[in-house]
C-alpha cells in the first residue's frame, strides 16, 4: 500500500500530461453554443423598421435562415454587411438581430428609435443590406437567451425552428465556404 | 554583428550546457574527482555566455536594429530608452532568454556558494541543474530564436512594445518572478540529487533551505509586483484576477510556501522526509507547468504569449521528461526511506503538517479551478469557465482554519506540547486580539460586514499572537536586551512573515467589503463625493507623449472643505499599436488609496469618470513585502552560512 502510494504523484502527473497534450491540439476559444439543437427561445421582439408589428419564434419558422446578430456600432458587423448582402442575393435567407448596446441612464442619451432607424438606414445605404427584416432586442432578452457573447455573431435556424449551428465572429467568403455553407446546406434539406 | 555575437554566445552556453549535464554526472558515478571539479567551472562559464547573449539582445532593442525581428515586433525607435531595455524580454522570445539567463544565474550561484558540499552531491546538483538548463537553451535556440533576422526585408519602423508593458512596474515584475519560478530549480536539484544518492538528513535540509526561501523571497516580490502592476495599469483598481497565468505563478507559491514550512521540520526534526522532497519536486514542476500553461495557448488569458503548438510540444515533452522522471525517482527511492522521528497529537509538527495540507489544498483548488475548463472540454463535455467566486469562496473558507493555526503554531512545542500552560496566554491573546479588531470595526461606517469582521480577527490574532511569541522567545533569554540579540535572524524572519500574512488578510477583507467605487459624468467644474471625499474635475486637455496621445483629467479632491489631493488621470492612445490605456490617478494612504480613471468622453463636454475609494488596500502589498522581507531575514541567519566559514576564510568566496 505504502509502495503504491509514493507513485501517486506520478500517475497524477501523467494523467494530467495527457490532458495537456490533448488541449495542445484544440482551440481554447472555440466554445460550444447553450443552444445547438434546441428550439429558438420564445421570444415577442418589434420589427426594427415597423415596431408594431410583434415577431415571435412561431413565426419564423418554415424556412431555414441566418439569424444574424449585429449593430451599427459594431465595425466587425458593417464590414460583413457587403459579403452577407452577397449571400442574399445568392437566395440566403438572412434575418438580422439588432443588438443594442446596455446604456446608463448616467451617462447616455435616453433611447430614440428614430435616431437609430436612421442610423440604421445609412449604414444599409452604405455596405448594402442583407436583411430580409430586423428584430429589434433592445434589453438583449433574446439575445442572452441565444448566448450570445458579442456581435457579430451567427446561428443557422432551421425550418423547425432548431438552432443548428452558432458561429462567433464575423462571416467571410472562407469562413463561409469551410464551415457555414455545408450546414446551411445540410439543414435546408427537406 | 553584434546579433550574430549573442547567437554565438548562447550557442557556446548551449555547449556548455550539455557538457555541465553529462560530465559531473558520470563522474559521480565512476568517482572521478577530475570530472565533478569540472561542473564549477562549466556553470559559471554557461552563465557569462547567456549574460552575454542578453546584453546582445538589449543593444538590439536599444540601437532599434529592426532587422531583428523581435525587435521589430516590440520595440520602436521612439519607445523611451528604459522601456527599449525592458522590451528585450516584453516577448516570448525575450522572456525565455532571460529564463534561461536567471536559470544559468542560479546554476552559477550554486557552483559559487555550495564549497562546504560534499563534492560528489555539488556535482549532481550542477548536472541536474545543467540538463534543465539544456532543455531550456535548446528552446530558446532552436525554437524561439530571440536573434532571428528578417533580412533581406525589415521594416523601418517597429510596431512598438505592448502600451501594457510600458510601465514601472514591468520593469521590475518579470525579472523578480523569473527569478522565483527558475530559483525552485535549485531545491529541486537538490531533490533529485539526494534521491540518488538516498540520504536526506537535516544537514540536507539545511542546505536546501537557504536557496528554497530565495527561491521563495523572489516568488512573492514578483507576485507582490505583478498584483500592484495590474491595479495601476488595468484601469479599474483590481489586484488579484484569478487569471489562468496569475495562477500558474500562484501554485508554485503555495507549494513554495509549503515547502519552506517542511524544510523546518526536516532540518529540526529530521521527519517528514517524503513530503519536503515531493514538496521539493512539486514547487519547481508547477513552474514549469505554469510555463507551459502561458506559453502553449492551451488556456486563454491576457498574459499569454502567441501560441504555436510546436513549442507547447517541445515544452511538453520536456515537462514529460524532468516532472515525469523526477517523480519516477521518487517513487521508486522514497518508500526505502524511513522517518524514525515521533511525536504527539498536539505539537508543532502536527501543526506544520496541518499547514501543508491546507496549502497543498489552495494549490490543488487553484489547480482544478485552472484546469477544469480544459479537462471539461477535452473530455467532450462542453466549455465551461471558472471565476472569481469559485477561487474567493474557497480561499475564504481555507483561509480561516490556516490563519488560525498560524497564530497557534509558533508557541507549540516539537514533540509534545501541554495544553494547560497555554490556556493563560491564549486567553489573555484571544482577549486582545478581540479587542483589536472590535475596535477597529467601531471606526468603520458600517459595522454589519462579516467578512471585513472575520479579517480583522484573524489578522489581528495572527498579528498578536507572533509578535508575543517573539517577546516570550526574547524574555527567555534572561534580559531584554540580551535576547534581542540572541534570538536569530530567522526566528524574526518567520515573525515578520506571519505578521505580513496578518496584514495582507486584513487588506484583502477590508479592501473587499468597504471598496466604495461610482461611475460618474462629470464637466468641468463637476464635483463627485465618493464616500465623503469630493472629487472636483478642474480640467481636462490633451496630452502628447513620445509615442502616445490622448487626454489628462485634474482632479482637486477635498474632503468636509479641507483639501485633500491633487489628482492626474489619463487615457493614452498609442499611436503605434493603436491602443488606449487608462494611467489611472492613485492617491495612497496607509488607510485608504483614492482611485480615479479617465472613460470615455461623453456629449456635452463631459467626461465618464470611475472614481473609487479603497480603504486598507495597501495593506495587500506591504503584507508582500513584509513576507519577503521575513524571507530575507531568515536568510541572513549564521546557521546557513556556518559550514562555508572555512571556505570564506580562504577568500574565493567573497566574490
Amino acid at each position: 500500500m505504502r509502495k503504491v502510494l509514493f507513485y501517486a504523484p506520478l500517475a497524477l502527473f501523467l494523467v494530467l500530461a495527457l490532458f495537456l497534450l490533448s488541449g495542445l491540439f484544440s482551440d481554447p476559444r472555440e466554445r460550444e453554443s447553450a443552444s445547438l439543437n434546441k428550439a429558438l427561445p420564445d421570444f415577442a421582439l418589434a420589427d426594427l423598421m415597423q415596431p408594431q408589428h410583434i415577431w415571435t419564434a412561431e413565426q419564423l419558422k418554415g424556412q431555414t435562415f441566418l439569424l444574424n446578430v449585429w449593430g451599427t456600432w459594431c465595425p466587425t458587423c458593417n464590414a460583413e454587411l457587403g459579403y452577407l448582402s452577397e449571400l442574399r442575393a445568392m437566395g440566403v435567407k438572412i434575418v438580422g438581430l439588432y443588438y443594442e448596446l446596455p446604456r446608463d441612464p448616467a451617462f447616455d442619451a435616453p433611447f430614440d428609435l428614430a435616431v437609430l432607424q436612421q442610423d440604421v438606414t445609412q449604414k444599409l445605404a452604405q455596405h448594402g443590406d442583407p436583411y430580409q427584416f430586423n428584430i429589434l432586442d433592445l434589453e438583449r432578452s433574446l439575445a442572452l437567451d441565444l448566448g450570445v457573447s458579442g456581435a457579430p455573431e451567427t446561428f443557422i435556424v432551421d425550418a423547425d425552428g432548431i438552432v443548428r449551428a452558432h458561429h462567433i465572429g464575423d462571416i467571410n467568403p472562407q469562413v463561409w465556404r469551410t464551415k457555414l455553407a455545408p450546414l446551411y446546406q445540410q439543414w435546408s434539406q427537406p | 554583428m553584434v546579433v550574430e555575437a549573442g547567437q554565438l554566445a548562447l550557442t557556446f552556453a548551449f555547449a556548455l550546457s550539455v557538457l555541465l549535464a553529462i560530465v559531473p554526472l558520470y563522474g559521480s558515478f565512476v568517482a572521478n574527482q577530475r570530472m565533478l571539479l569540472l561542473a564549477k567551472p562549466l556553470a559559471l562559464g554557461q552563465f557569462v555566455f547567456c549574460l552575454l547573449a542578453m546584453l546582445a539582445l538589449i543593444y538590439a532593442f536599444r540601437t532599434s536594429d529592426f532587422t531583428v525581428i523581435n525587435v521589430a515586433q516590440n520595440s520602436s525607435s521612439t519607445l523611451p530608452w528604459y522601456y527599449q531595455i525592458t522590451a528585450s524580454f516584453g516577448s516570448h522570445e525575450g522572456s525565455m532568454l532571460l529564463w534561461v539567463l536567471m536559470l544559468a544565474g542560479w546554476t552559477a550561484l550554486v557552483a559559487q556558494f555550495s564549497k562546504a558540499l560534499p563534492l560528489l552531491l555539488q556535482g549532481r546538483i550542477l548536472a541536474i541543474l545543467g540538463i534543465i538548463c539544456v532543455g531550456f537553451i535548446a528552446f530558446s535556440l532552436f525554437m524561439s530564436n530571440p536573434f532571428a533576422r528578417s533580412l533581406p526585408f525589415y521594416p523601418v519602423e517597429g510596431r512598438d512594445l505592448n502600451p501594457l508593458l510600458q510601465d514601472f512596474g514591468m520593469i521590475l515584475h518579470p525579472p523578480t518572478l523569473y527569478m522565483g519560478y527558475v530559483g525552485f530549480a535549485v531545491a529541486f536539484a537538490f531533490a533529485i540529487a539526494a534521491l540518488m544518492s538516498g540520504r536526506f538528513d537535516s544537514v540536507w535540509a539545511r542546505w536546501v533551505r537557504p536557496w528554497a526561501l530565495a527561491a521563495w523571497l523572489f516568488l512573492t516580490l514578483g507576485i507582490m509586483l505583478g498584483s500592484w502592476w495590474a491595479y495601476n495599469e488595468l484601469g479599474w483598481g483590481g489586484w488579484w484576477f484569478w487569471d489562468p497565468v496569475e495562477n500558474a505563478s500562484f501554485m508554485p507559491w503555495l507549494a513554495g510556501t509549503a515547502l519552506i514550512h517542511s524544510l523546518a521540520v526536516t532540518e529540526k526534526r529530521g521527519t517528514f522526509k517524503s513530503w519536503t522532497v515531493l514538496l521539493a519536486l512539486a514547487a519547481f514542476a508547477l513552474s514549469l507547468v505554469g510555463a507551459f500553461l502561458v506559453r502553449s495557448g492551451v488556456l486563454v488569458s491576457v498574459h499569454s504569449f502567441a501560441t504555436d503548438p510546436g513549442r507547447g510540444m517541445y515544452l511538453l515533452v520536456f515537462l514529460l521528461l524532468v516532472v515525469g522522471g523526477s517523480l519516477l525517482l521518487y517513487a521508486r527511492r522514497m518508500n526505502s526511506v524511513r522517518s524514525q522521528a515521533r511525536y504527539q497529537l498536539f505539537s508543532r509538527e502536527m501543526l506544520l503538517w496541518g499547514n501543508n495540507i491546507f496549502l497543498l489544498t489552495a494549490c490543488l483548488i487553484v489547480f482544478l479551478g485552472t484546469l477544469f475548463p480544459l479537462f471539461h472540454k477535452e473530455l467532450g463535455l462542453g466549455s465551461i469557465s471558472i471565476g472569481e467566486p469559485f477561487f474567493n469562496q474557497m480561499f475564504y473558507y481555507l483561509t480561516i482554519p490556516f490563519a488560525l493555526m498560524l497564530g497557534l503554531g509558533p508557541w507549540v512545542r516539537w514533540k509534545q506540547q501541554q495544553v494547560a500552560p497555554l490556556i493563560k496566554p491564549f486567553s489573555l491573546l484571544v482577549l486582545a486580539a478581540l479587542t483589536l479588531a472590535l475596535g477597529v470595526m467601531a471606526t468603520m461606517q458600517s459595522v454589519q460586514a462579516n467578512l471585513a469582521l472575520i479579517g480583522l480577527l484573524l489578522g489581528a490574532w495572527v498579528g498578536i499572537s507572533a509578535l508575543a511569541e517573539v517577546a516570550l522567545r526574547i524574555r527567555q533569554f534572561g534580559s531584554v536586551s540580551k535576547g534581542i540579540t540572541k534570538l536569530n535572524a530567522s526566528h524574526y524572519g518567520m515573525t515578520l512573515a506571519h505578521i505580513g500574512f496578518a496584514v495582507l488578510v486584513v487588506g484583502v477583507a477590508m479592501t473587499k467589503t468597504y471598496t466604495t467605487e461610482r461611475d460618474v459624468r462629470m464637466q468641468e467644474g463637476d464635483t463627485a463625493n465618493v464616500a465623503g471625499y469630493d472629487f472636483t474635475l478642474t480640467d481636462v486637455y490633451e496630452l502628447d507623449g513620445a509615442n502616445f496621445g490622448g487626454q489628462a483629467a485634474e482632479l482637486d479632491v477635498r474632503k468636509d472643505g479641507q483639501y485633500v489631493t491633487h489628482l492626474h488621470a489619463e487615457k493614452r492612445f498609442y499611436r503605434i499599436q493603436r491602443t488606449i490605456m487608462t494611467e489611472s490617478a492613485v492617491h495612497a494612504r496607509l488607510s485608504r488609496d483614492l482611485y480615479v480613471s479617465l472613460g470615455e468622453e461623453l456629449p456635452g463636454d463631459a467626461w465618464a469618470m470611475r472614481i473609487q475609494v479603497k480603504p486598507f488596500v495597501r495593506w495587500i502589498w506591504l503584507g508582500g513585502l513584509l513576507m519577503s522581507f521575513g524571507a530575507l531575514l531568515a536568510l541572513a541567519d549564521k546557521r546557513y552560512r556556518r559550514k562555508v566559514m572555512p571556505t570564506l576564510q580562504t577568500g574565493e568566496a567573497d566574490a
